[in-house]
């Protein structure tokens, strides 16, 4: 029996609505969704803070659209 | 993560299929006109149990029969119904055999004589069996995942047809379908894709259409795949393991 490709993640901006306890953001992205992101380690690691207003790169996976990682903030 | 396996599995695959390549050649032989596609099924599936096998895809969760037939522009997972072969039709069958603990998977097609445009049908046919067999020749120790991709790409786009990306080859063993992932087309540089070591034991299938490579879900039944633009689809598989010795094909006789 023939396996289905595992398909891989995908990056998207949005602007971040809200901030939640423990690094969680709620993001709505260019394509209208609001999904909770976390913060990606490196980020952390960095001491790059966000607040709600930023505009952020989220990296998503094709097997679940709530959720997100943010990768990036932008200037 | 890949799982290695000792020469005593890799023997006990090798009985698994030998069980499954005997099954599956009488199987294809008994594709002709006026056969129905669910007697092909329960004939494997009585082949397998008298040689001592169980039919591996009835472990597949929500998969209820032995073989998945593969008829015309069907690519992949054809639910066997009670269809009746005719002259022309392009027939690949998939099969898999649990024996004590190990799964291994084989897939071959075939093209039923009378119809129209049979020299270009069996060119599209040796085409991918070609190519399956060059892509098991570049599964030697050292080499890597990519090298095979690379082989079976290069023979199938070679002759215009196209290779099925969202559908890949796979690592077999305790579980139908492992580590790593085997496309039949290089996704990635060769580099970037896993070595292959001793007692990995992968299932290789070149899967590729005629036409477009683009590939959509058929009907309801949730299974079916077929080719988007509807051209023949052709789906040919052994399982394999890499020893000391060489490469050895398992789903052999």
């Amino acid at each position: 029996m023939t396996l289905m490709a595992h398909q891989g993640s995908f990056e998207i901006e949005g602007v971040v609505k809200e901030s939640l306890p423990n690094t969680l953001f709620r993001v709505e992205l260019t394509n209208g969704a609001i999904i909770l992101c976390h913060l990606s380690g490196k980020m952390r690691m960095n001491f790059i803070k966000i607040l709600p207003g930023d505009k952020v790169r989220v990296e998503m996976t094709p097997y679940d659209k709530e959720k997100g990682r943010i990768i990036y903030r932008f200037k | 993560m890949i799982k290695i396996k000792t020469e005593q599995e890799i023997e006990i695959m090798r009985q698994c299929g030998k069980i499954l390549a005997e099954a599956l050649e009488e199987v294809i032989a008994n594709v002709k006109a006026g056969i129905s596609e669910i007697e092909l099924d329960r004939m494997a599936e009585k082949l397998i149990i008298s040689k001592g096998g169980e039919p591996g895809f009835k472990k597949v969760e929500g998969y209820k029969n032995t073989i998945c037939i593969s008829t015309n522009d069907v690519v992949v997972h054809g639910i066997p119904t009670d269809y009746v072969l005719k002259d022309g039709d392009k027939v690949g069958i998939d099969c898999g055999v649990f024996y004590k603990g190990f799964h291994t998977d084989m897939a071959q097609t075939t093209v039923i004589k009378g119809g129209k445009n049979l020299v270009e049908v069996n060119k599209f046919l040796q085409t991918g069996e070609k190519a399956m067999w060059e892509g098991i020749k570049a599964a030697k120790l050292n080499n890597r995942i990519g090298d095979i991709s690379k082989a079976m790409q290069d023979v199938i786009e070679g002759q215009g047809y196209s290779v099925v990306r969202s559908l890949i080859g796979h690592g077999v063993g305790r579980d139908l379908h492992e580590d790593p992932e085997v496309p039949g087309y290089l996704d990635r540089p060769i580099l970037k894709t896993p070595l292959l070591k001793e007692g990995m034991t992968i299932a290789i299938e070149a899967i590729y259409n005629m036409g477009k490579s683009d590939v959509i879900y058929s009907g309801n039944d949730g299974w079916t795949i077929k080719s988007r633009d509807g051209s023949l689809s052709g789906l040919f598989e052994r399982s394999i393991a890499i020893t000391k010795r060489g490469t050895e094909v398992l789903t052999r006789k």
